[in-house]
């Protein structure tokens, strides 16, 4: 299925589509527990605890997004994203988290976790490759996380590396890029994820050697599994869309990448005008160029990464033909330049 | 904090009905001044006197639980606000001049009210050195209650860090040396998952205790993050703090923690690691007693941690 020509619609971020009594309800579960009052949880959400307590709530990632910012704001811990993110995954989500606590193994988790991610994990998007050697995985913002990207990041990381060890048994040695600057509650970071961390990456990214992801997990039940991933399919086929307008932008933009892109050639093949693109990416609180420079930055340094391209074939496969054009933009979508840039790929070896 | 305003209700009724006397009083003997008769400069020093004594009532009954210490602060406070009101009213009501009670009421409380709030401080003192006592282990030379931790009664990672960058500093001008253990469970995150958040939270209260009953006088504990503790060793070299740091250990090994539900027991384990802080700054202290752990969980047979 060719997600990005349905013309069916996309996921924005005011689209209800997240059941409060899942993901959010555990936040709210742990906030409660910790003592913070449930009203000034709830401000500014347009939510009621009973609404979430009656199980037929949706709620858009805006009011999710306010409810993050309100926990940050009301609990003043730096474990909160951690712990939470410990919960989120498998979750009590029905047949999406059967299908993931039955993997046989970890490649099959991932790739359960990509497919049913709008149910799983709805505010960030996984990428999954795999090269000769490594796995690669990368955080995506689905619908502009604003001022909750950080807390966002911990969660996805500190849940993927819980649900991981929960289901194999065992400490994975992933190694963590993080694109934001090493915070002041490293700790955090150590009990939870582990040692290897690089801080002020490219992008957001958890790496592990490729022998990990064939390796059976013990308790597994393969047909349970099967079973429960096709509900979850049905589930998700049942949603408002199946993917959100970033996340389908990014994809166009990464399969066209060595053409010429421009607003108006991508919002006509959206089936909207550009103005309409260029309002609703205002709404998720960005722009065509940024979201342009994040498909060049993941496609070079997957060039880098996992075919070991020098910067000019990277150069060249993008289509630049001035170097010095080509040293600042790489600059601006990674913060590097191309000698940087080799010298911390080289460093995570 | 309702709550503890809760126990100290009689005694705010109390404090009320006298104000309330005092005020009747000097309405049915005496008569309301004109308003040009008022001294705005009487009502604004001594009413905002008044006014804030209460707060001060207020921040304390609503602070400290019930008890003789309070009581002796409640009262002092309760005379001296008493007073100030009594001042205040005589602003605004004027009484014939035959009544001299009314220099009772105003002048009465006040050095009652002195003589009480003293004892009452006296007392709270050394209620303070009581609680310093309690305090032991957790807490070294200065108190920051916003660098205490959400979770266990011991201090996070700030009080921790600046706490070893002390130590640090002693240790180099006394030329002692100076340890760090690391204490961190296994299979920490299993328990979170198998048995919910509310029993590892409660597991860590536990274990707080447990840790601190294993410690000697000067030694101080913090919780780093998680199920993460650190120990701070004054006046320790390695060989002892790897002492320590094994009896800590089979210390975790022995408790045997019932989970709050079933009542069955859940089989514990630490890793945990000691070493010699080296001329170096906090972080790099932390940093190399991390990578110690680390290595330590890789070595570990079954690999949860």
């Amino acid at each position: 299925m060719d997600r990005g020509e349905r013309a069916a619609g996309w996921l924005e971020c005011d689209t209800r589509f997240i059941p409060a009594h899942y993901q959010p309800a555990s936040l709210i579960d742990l906030a409660l527990g910790r003592g913070v009052n449930v009203h000034r949880l709830l401000q500014g959400t347009g939510l009621f605890h009973e609404d979430i307590l009656a199980g037929n709530r949706l709620i858009s990632p805006l009011q999710f997004l306010r409810l993050i910012s309100n926990v940050q704001q009301q609990m003043q811990a730096d474990d909160t994203s951690f712990l939470l993110g410990q919960q989120w995954l498998p979750g009590h989500y029905g047949a999406a988290s059967h299908a993931l606590r039955h993997a046989t193994n970890l490649l099959e988790a991932l790739e359960r976790l990509v497919r049913l991610q709008p149910l799983l994990w709805p505010l960030l998007r996984l990428r999954l490759r795999v090269d000769e050697r490594y796995v690669w995985l990368d955080w995506g913002d689905c619908f502009g996380a604003g001022g909750q990207d950080v807390f966002l990041v911990e969660a996805s990381m500190a849940a993927l590396t819980g649900v991981s060890q929960w289901l194999s048994g065992q400490r994975l040695p992933w190694l963590f890029h993080l694109a934001h600057t090493q915070p002041r509650y490293i700790e955090q970071y150590w009990v939870h994820l582990g040692e290897q961390l690089r801080f002020d990456s490219p992008l957001n990214q958890m790496c592990l050697p490729r022998k990990y992801l064939h390796q059976p997990w013990a308790g597994a039940s393969a047909t349970a599994g099967q079973v429960a991933e096709q509900e979850g399919l049905a589930m998700l086929a049942a949603l408002p869309a199946v993917q959100s307008l970033l996340d389908g932008l990014h994809d166009h933009l990464l399969a066209q990448i060595r053409q010429p892109l421009r607003l108006e050639g991508v919002a006509e093949s959206f089936g909207m005008s550009p103005a309409t693109l260029k309002r609703k990416l205002q709404k998720h609180g960005t722009h065509f160029q940024e979201q342009l420079d994040q498909a060049r930055s993941s496609v070079a340094l997957e060039l880098y990464q996992s075919r070991g391209y020098t910067s000019d074939e990277v150069a060249d496969y993008l289509n630049f033909n001035d170097r010095a054009n080509f040293r600042r933009s790489l600059r601006r979508w990674t913060g590097l330049l191309p000698s940087e840039l080799r010298e911390w790929l080289g460093g995570q070896r | 904090m309702t709550s503890m305003l809760a126990t100290h209700r009689i005694k705010l009724t109390v404090l009320l009905i006298a104000a309330n006397l005092g005020l009747i009083l000097h309405l049915l003997s005496g008569e309301i001044k004109p308003v040009s008769a008022w001294d705005w400069l009487d009502v604004a020093g001594e009413g905002g006197s008044a006014v804030l004594i209460l707060v001060w009532i207020g921040l304390l009954l609503k602070s400290r639980p019930a008890g003789y210490v309070t009581d002796l602060l409640f009262t002092g406070l309760g005379c001296l606000f008493f007073s100030l009101f009594m001042d205040t009213v005589d602003e605004f009501i004027a009484l014939p001049v035959a009544i001299n009670w009314d220099g009772w009421l105003e002048s009465g409380p006040m050095p009652v009210g002195f003589i009480l709030l003293t004892l009452g401080i006296f007392h709270w003192h050394r209620e303070q050195l009581a609680i310093n006592e309690q305090m032991r282990n957790r807490e070294r030379l200065f108190r920051e209650h916003r660098q205490f931790d959400k979770l266990t009664p011991l201090g996070d990672a700030n009080y921790l860090r600046a706490q070893l960058q002390l130590a640090l500093g002693e240790a180099s001008n006394a030329r002692q040396p100076l340890s760090v253990i690391m204490l961190d469970l296994d299979a920490f995150s299993r328990i979170n998952r198998e048995y919910g958040h509310a029993e590892g939270d409660r597991l860590l209260q536990v274990l707080t205790q447990l840790l601190l009953l294993n410690l000697r006088q000067h030694d101080l504990l913090c919780r780093l993050a998680g199920d993460r503790f650190v120990v701070t060793l004054p006046h320790t070299g390695e060989r002892q703090a790897q002492l320590l740091a094994g009896e800590m250990g089979q210390a975790v090994r022995s408790l045997a923690y019932k989970s709050s539900r079933q009542g069955e027991r859940i089989e514990l384990s630490a890793t945990v690691v000691a070493l010699m802080a080296r001329d170096e700054d906090t972080s790099s202290l932390l940093q190399r007693l991390n990578i110690a752990m680390a290595r330590a969980k890789q070595n570990l047979t079954v690999q949860y941690g």
